[in-house]
Parts: structure tokens; sequence; C-alpha cells
């Protein structure tokens, strides 16, 4: 019983690694924005796709591929910023839409490119297992969990201490006290947009030596990434953390005791408890008149 | 009367085309019928009201598996069963839209969202009601309706029943209601309206039509599967709503003809289709908020004077 | 008839009382201005009387019926109508759909003589069927003001008015609301900073400050009463 714990808690928290990416994405354009962007779900599978296309066409490295894909998905992010999300600042129905619209373009657009089916990412941390007692994992996963433990560590520094990191915090917490000291808002919105996008592209290539890349992987990550910020609180970037590992752990405990088939609904089911029961979540930073 | 007379013709010869149409053809427009259905409901949430739901095709769902329990494990009346498959589909609608619109915005959206993830998962996993992913087999059509130019004037009476309850709804004061609710809701309330009643009523209402999209459309398929009822279908209603023309009449009606018709016509393979379809989406949303039903509709008008 | 009473309303946001043991006696109909500096509670005041928010303590009553913490929608059908300081209309409706719309909302018989009748002493007829957001602010305000009186209230609460309002459309403003109080008497609350625009109008004034009553009399007296003239000044 123990050796089944743990074997879930860790698989929960490579999961829950990876649902803190999307969800510290989430929150971030979320932050700086006030949009949720229904698309990011679709990012975080292209940001796999492309992670591929590098890893397999143009170099046989999984760390280059790994960054070229970030940096890739970082630009086409500003891309929608610039020109879908920043013409339709206010407008939270259009944006919604306009997201929707987002997902079926790049969704069925890969399917039209790559076909249907889900390609293989064969990495050397997948295959290389390693042992914690008398479990065996793939190296894969500790990696997962390794390297959102620092790319957490270090958005929390940027955040915290580099120029553009508090003038993201400062833009997210009062956006006209942001523009009367001068920041220049427009930057920031395309900045959080691009890191935000990044992260979803990181989620997507590091999971996708594991479970495949194919056109809807997107989909369920991003309802948990959503999930995960909604528990966690919407503004709140330690939120987004606690609650995209909440999710992930929850998930795969249940495991123990639910027939897997239900194992999504388990993200959903909390989300509907969150909003009815307390909807500001754990560290809900405003209310701004939201339920 | 210009405008009486020519609505009278034009379902006339809707019901005539079986005369003149290919299978294929009546296919396309039997599918045409079952989407304008929702749609006609989500016109009324998304597009009069301001309600954006993303979880409506569940809905239809909900329509759609009760009709199969009832009809083919209670062996019911086809007739009996569609009504009271409607009525569950309203009375879900009202439940879950009395939580969901304790929300706003952004929540309120999510909300609807994650219910719809719910159902979904529950017509995939309860195997022994709904029968699981592999669909629920066995819906039978109404007696008389089975052959397809049959099946074809019952789908299009089901869609020229919601458009005329679409109309009724937006030509009374409840109407007049909804669309002051989307423009300012608290000033509506300030007025004497009760807001949440009225928002929850619509979303029954919507839901309902939805459900009654949904039945039709199993019987049409003969079959009851999950897929038909999942996320994705439920932003295609969007998606139809918008590019029709939401809080137009005619929206819901020219954005299933679109969605539906237009790349059978032209033989578009599917994801094509959907990668136009999501462009256009975005599009309208930064230049034509008010989709492609607004141009007919003033032309419409000028026939009236 | 239209007895308002107000009873010791406090309300508490975070750490700051909006307002703390608030009370007055309206016994019937007439202008009543309400001023006060920024911060004196008077909006909070009028949302609660309203109905959008609830205090955390006290009770309103009108004729002796308890109102405390009935809804906006239940207030407007016993005969509660309000302007907003933001000034609200319907923007995509026209200004006679505008005005017509309470009566929808209260189930009543529409009266298009009236509201047209209305319009045309606001000089606004000639935008009858123009949607109401193609309206200037000015305009916009004298629609919301005519859309309340439309309500035929009881009590009527105009917060902030004159606000945004070029001159020459506050004359037209000021003379309406005279003339329909002389038509329907109701018990009409006004807030209002600009002191020219309320002393013409009220027949008494009421000051709020730091969120209770601070004196109440007639316009002359409230001018030069020390304690409100060291209220806004210290």
């Amino acid at each position: 019983m123990a050796a089944a714990l743990l074997e879930q808690l860790v698989n929960g928290l490579m999961t829950g690694s990876i649902y803190v990416l999307i969800a510290l994405g989430m929150v971030l354009i979320y932050g700086v924005m006030h949009v949720l962007n229904f698309a990011h779900g679709v990012l975080f599978m292209v940001g796999g796709y492309v992670c591929h296309f590098f890893y397999t066409r143009l170099t046989g490295s999984y760390t280059a591929a790994l960054l070229l894909s970030m940096a890739t998905l970082a630009l086409i992010g500003a891309g929608i910023e610039r020109s879908i999300f920043r013409p339709l600042q206010g407008n939270l129905r259009n944006q919604v839409i306009a997201s929707l619209g987002l997902i079926l373009v790049i969704e069925n657009l890969v399917v039209a490119i790559w076909g249907p089916n889900a390609l293989q990412m064969k990495t050397p941390a997948t295959e290389h297992l390693i042992s914690l007692g008398e479990l065996r994992f793939p190296l894969q996963h500790l990696m997962i969990i390794v390297v959102t433990s620092v790319v957490v560590a270090a958005l929390f520094a940027f955040l915290k201490w580099s120029k553009l990191g508090t003038a993201l915090r400062a833009t997210s917490q009062d956006r006209n006290a942001a523009m009367v000291v001068g920041i220049p808002v427009e930057r920031v919105d395309v900045a959080s947009f691009a890191l935000g996008t990044a992260l979803a592209a990181l989620g997507g290539a590091l999971v996708g030596p594991l479970f495949l890349v194919f056109p809807q992987m997107g989909d369920a990550p991003m309802v948990k990434g959503l999930a995960g910020i909604l528990l966690g609180g919407m503004g709140s970037v330690p939120g987004a953390v606690i609650g995209g590992l909440i999710i992930g752990v929850a998930e795969s405990v249940s495991t123990l005791f639910l027939p897997t088939d239900y194992r999504d609904s388990i993200a959903f089911a909390i989300m509907v408890l969150i909003l009815l029961a307390r909807p500001r979540g754990l560290f809900g930073v405003r209310m701004r008149g939201e339920a | 009367m210009r405008r009486a007379g020519l609505l009278m013709l034009l379902v006339a010869a809707l019901y005539s085309i079986p005369l003149v149409s290919a299978p294929y053809v009546l296919h396309i427009l039997v599918l045409c019928c079952l989407y304008a259905i929702p749609a006609v409901g989500l016109n009324l949430m998304l597009g009069y009201t301001g309600l954006v739901s993303l979880g409506h095709i569940a809905f239809a769902g909900i329509g759609a598996y009760t009709a199969a329990y009832l009809m083919v494990d209670l062996k019911l009346g086809y007739w009996s069963a569609l009504a009271l498959a409607v009525a569950a589909s309203g009375v879900a609608g009202a439940v879950i839209g009395a939580i969901c619109l304790r929300f706003r915005s952004h929540f309120f959206m999510i909300v609807t969202l994650a219910f719809g993830l719910m159902l979904y998962s529950v017509m995939n996993n309860w195997d022994e009601v709904t029968r699981g992913a592999a669909g629920f087999p066995g819906i039978p059509r109404p007696a008389g309706f089975g052959p397809l130019e049959s099946f074809y004037r019952l789908a299009l009476g089901g869609a020229l029943v919601a458009f005329a309850v679409q109309w009724l709804v937006v030509r009374s004061s409840f109407g007049r209601i909804l669309v002051a609710l989307r423009q300012d809701e608290r000033l509506a309330e300030a007025k004497g309206v009760n807001a949440a009643l009225c928002k929850t009523a619509v979303f029954a209402l919507g839901s309902a039509l939805a459900g009654l999209g949904g039945v039709l459309l199993v019987s049409f398929l003969r079959v009851a599967a999950p897929a038909s009822f999942n996320l994705a279908e439920s932003i295609n209603a969007v998606l139809i709503v918008i590019i029709g023309g939401a809080g137009s009449l005619a929206g819901p009606i020219l954005g299933a003809l679109l969605f539906v018709g237009l790349p059978e016509l032209l033989r578009v393979a599917a994801e094509w289709r959907l990668v136009v379809f999501g462009a256009i989406l975005v599009l309208i949303t930064l230049f034509a908020p008010n989709g492609i039903a607004d141009l007919i509709a003033r032309g419409w008008n000028r026939l009236g004077r | 008839m239209s007895h308002l009473a107000v009873q010791g309303l406090e309300k508490r946001y975070g750490g700051i009382a909006a307002l703390d043991g608030c009370s007055f006696d309206i016994p019937g109909p007439g202008i009543y201005g309400f001023i006060g500096p920024n911060g004196a509670g008077k909006t909070t005041l009028f949302d609660i009387v309203a109905g959008a928010t609830a205090p955390d303590r006290g009770e309103i009553s009108l004729d002796g019926r308890r109102l405390t913490g009935f809804s906006p929608h239940r207030l407007a059908r016993l005969g509660i109508a309000r302007s907003f300081q933001e000034c609200r209309v319907f923007g995509e409706y026209s200004c006679i759909e505008n005005l017509l719309f309470s009566s929808i909302a209260l189930g009543t018989r529409p009266d298009p003589a009236e509201a047209e009748r209305l319009l045309k002493l606001v000089g606004l007829e000639a935008y009858a069927t123009e949607p109401a957001a193609s309206l200037s602010f000015g305009q916009r305000r004298l629609l919301e003001i005519v859309g309340t009186f439309l309500q035929r209230p009881r009590v009527l609460l105009l917060d902030e008015p004159a606000a945004g309002v070029n001159p020459a459309l506050l004359e037209i403003l000021a003379t309406f609301i005279l003339r329909m109080h002389e038509d329907r008497p109701s018990v009409c609350l006004v807030i209002e900073h600009n002191m020219e625009f309320i002393m013409g109008l009220a027949r008494e004034v009421i000051v709020m400050h730091q969120g209770t009553v601070l004196e109440r009399g007639d316009p002359q007296a409230i001018q030069t009463s020390p304690r409100v003239i060291e209220a806004y000044l210290g």
C-alpha cells in the first residue's frame, strides 16, 4: 500500500509539474491582461510538436529542441497578443470567442499538417529508469519535476528582482497606477504573453516523450491548469504552483480508490467544488466583482 | 404582409426540397437543421442575453441520452420520450444554470465549461446507463419518418419550431428584458427586473432547445455517442452562433448552413473547414461583431417597408 | 404617505466605516439635498436604500414598512427609483425604448405618448428613435433622469445628476426636476457637489460627514453653518 501510494505521489508530482507550467502561463497572462486565454492548451500542444520537429529533424539534442521550442512559442505568443488580444482589450466576450477561434485554427492546422496520429519522441531520459526503493520511474519523470522546480524558482526570482518582473507585478496589481508611474504596459502585455506561452511550450515539450505528441494533447491539461489556478486563486502565482501540484497529486492518488476512467473528472470536480465553496481560491488576490 | 407571404413561400419551398434533391443533399440539410436547433437555444442565451456558455451541447447530450433510455430501455413511445427528454434538458438547464449564474464573466464561462466536461465524463464512463464510449445503439426514428425524405421533414419541423420559439421570445417583453440584461444588468435590476430569475429561465429554455436537437440527432444517427456532445461540439455551437450573427433571428440558421452546408458543397476536408471557420471567428471578433446575419437583416428590413 | 425612515445604518468595507450610524427621517414628499465631503458615505447610503448593498446594521422603512435588505428589483416594484453617479442608460436602445423599458420590467402598461411628451420637455424629441449611445453625456443624463420619473416612484434617488453636464443642459435639468416634482411629488433625495444646482432645488439640505448625518436645515442655514464649513475644510 505504501509503495503504491509513493508511486502515485511521484506520478502526481510529475503530472502536477506539467499542470503548474500551464497554470503559471495562464495566471501570468490573466494577471497582467485580465484575459483567460482558453487557447493556452493548444499552444502547449504546439510546443510539443515544435520540440518534436526540432528534435527529429534539426538537432539530436533534446535540450536544444526544448529551448528552441520555447523560443518559437514565445514569438508566436507575442504575435497572438499583438494581433488579437491587444485590439480586443477590455472586451471580455470577444477575447474569449477569439481564443476559441484560435483553438480551432491551431488544433486543426496541426492535424492538417502533421496528420491526426500521434508522434513519438524518444529521448534518452524516457528509456533510462531510476529506482526509488523498490519502485522504478523513467528518468523523464524526475527531469520534469526538477526542471519545473528550477523554472518556478527562476520565475519567482525574475518577478521579485528583475525590472521587467517588477513591472509585470505592478501592471497586474493596478494597470492605471502602473501607467501613471511610466511603466510601458503594452510591452508588459507582450512580455507576459510571450513568457506564458513559453512556459506552456516547455510543458508540452517535457510531456511529449512520455505520452506521445498528438493534436488533442493540450485539451485536458488546459482544463487542469485552469482548475489549478482556480484552486490557488485567480491572480496568484504561488497559488498556481500549489494548485497545479494539488490537482496532479489528487488525480494520481485517486486512481488507488476510483476506477481510472474517472481520473480526469477529479480536476473538474475540484473546479466545481472550489467555485461553489470558495471562489477566490486558496490564495485569491482580488475579487474585482468576480463571483 | 409581403414578409409573411414570402415566409410561407419559403417554408413551402423547403418542404418540397425532397422532391427535387439527391439523398446526399437531403442528408446535409438534415444535419443543418439538427445543428441549427441547439444553436437557436445558444443564441437566446449568448446572443440576446450575453451568457457565454461553453458547455451548451452537453444539454443536447442530456436530451439525447434521456430519450435513448426512455425509448430503448423503457420502450416508451417516440413522441412521449421526446417530450420528456426535452423537459429533462430544460430542468437540467434550470438547475445547472442556477448554479452557474451565481458567477460572473470569466467564472461563469469556466463553470459552464466544467459542467460540460463533467457531463461528458458521465456519458463516457457510466457504462450501465449510457453504454459508455462505444455509444448507445438502436435509437429509433418515429413511425412514418424512417426514410430520409420523411426524416428531413421531421428535422425541418424541429428547426421551424425552434425558430418560432425564438421569434416569440424575442418579440415578447421577456425578450426585451433579456436584451436589456445583456446591455446593463445592474440598470435592468434597478428598473425592476429579477435578473437571476430571467437568466435562469433563458438558460433553461436554451437547454431545452439543445435537448430537442440532441434527441433528433441521435434519432438520425440511430446511435447516441458521447463524441457528439463533447467540448469541441460546444465550441462549434458558439462558432455557429457568432458567425451567423449573435443576437439576430436568422443568425443560428445561417450559421448552421454555413458550418455544415458550405464545406460539404465545396468538398473540403474536415480539418481545413475548421481552420477556416476558426479564422473567420477570430476575424469576426476583430472586425464584424454582428456577423453575417446583420447584413441580411438590413436587406430584409428594406423588403418590409 | 411616503414617510422614509432611516435608522442607525452601518456599513464597513474592510476596516473603513462608510456609514457609521446614519439616521434621518423624511416625513413626506420634497426635494432633499445630500451634501458632504468625499467619503462621507452618500453613495453608500443610496446603494443601501436602493437595495444594491445590504447594511451591516440598521433599518430602512417606508410608511412603516421595513425595506432593509430587499433586492433592487423588489424595491423598484415598491416604488423606489434611482439614477447612477456614472449615468446608466441602455446604449443600444433608442431614447423611447429606454423610457418605456420600466413599464416592461414592472409589467405596467407602457405610455408612449407620455414618454414623448417628457422627451420634448427636455429637448430630446429629435433623438427619440436614436440609440442612446449616440447621445452626448449630458443628454444621456437627461434621458436617465426622465426615465426615473417615468417609473412614477415614491422615493427617487438622484446621485450627482449635475456632474459632467454642461450649464445649458443643467438649466433644463433643474427645470425638469422641479416641474416633475410639482406634477408628481415624491421623496426626492439628491446627492450633489454642485452647490448652486442643489441649493436652487432643495427645500432642505442634509449634510453628511464620516458616515453620519452632521446637520440638516434649509439651504441658507447650511451654507453658513460653521460645523459644515469645518467639515469641508478640516
